[in-house]
């Protein structure tokens, strides 16, 4: 585990990604590109939770350690800091429909490290983020009068 | 499965219920609604964790 001091840490993110009920296809694809961010060093995972919602709405906590067979995330596992309280299970667990599965991801975007720690370092603040989806970006193009005649052209 | 103790009696890091994203299926046009101001986070804060320094 790095101690990385907080003035050179990188942004921190959170995904939670839901898998309804009966549309669970864990094939281990989904770690194996979650160890190349980290082998790669885009990325740092600070803490994984599994949650399951079930149906009269009460969530089940289950810790990466907990799952046997964890193969190649038992890298990522002993590294984990535990940063997500109990509470923000609940918080988390809002976002979910009952009968569904989600994981919790805690990332540091250690790509972005640098750059957050020279803005920092210049007396810069983070006042907005957010992502686009792409979604927003292909209608954007495509509504674009001047992008949709030229393309092709 | 129970949660860790080191989880439990701790101050979280989301602060609010998540709402869930909206799944989009195709391309949309997106709103045209302004851009809020973030939080300014002033100093590293350890709300609830008096004393223990966490290694993250």
């Amino acid at each position: 585990m790095t101690d990385t001091p907080l003035d050179e840490l990188g942004p921190v993110d959170y995904v939670v990604v839901e898998f309804p009920a009966g549309a669970k296809n864990f094939t281990g694809e989904m770690a194996a590109e979650l160890l190349k961010l980290v082998d790669a060093g885009t990325i740092r995972v600070i803490d994984v939770l599994i949650l399951d919602k079930n149906e009269d709405g009460s969530v089940d906590a289950t810790e990466l350690s907990d799952i046997e067979q964890l193969g190649e995330m038992e890298t990522i596992e002993a590294e984990l800091a535990e940063l997500l309280a109990a509470e923000d299970v609940d918080h988390l667990a809002a976002a979910m429909d009952p009968g569904s599965t989600a994981g919790v991801l805690i990332y540091e975007n250690l790509w972005a490290a640098p750059f957050a720690s020279a803005a920092r370092r210049s007396g810069g603040q983070l006042i907005a983020n957010g992502r686009i989806p792409i979604q927003a970006i292909i209608a954007s193009i495509e509504a674009d009068p001047v992008g949709a005649t030229t393309e092709g052209d | 499965m129970p949660l860790r103790p080191a989880r439990r009696g701790r101050v979280g890091v989301i602060g609010h219920p998540v709402a869930k994203t909206a799944v989009v299926a195709r391309a949309v046009t997106p709103g045209r609604a302004p851009v809020a101001k973030t939080a300014v986070v002033a100093a590293a804060v350890t709300p609830g964790r008096g004393g223990r320094r966490r290694r993250i």
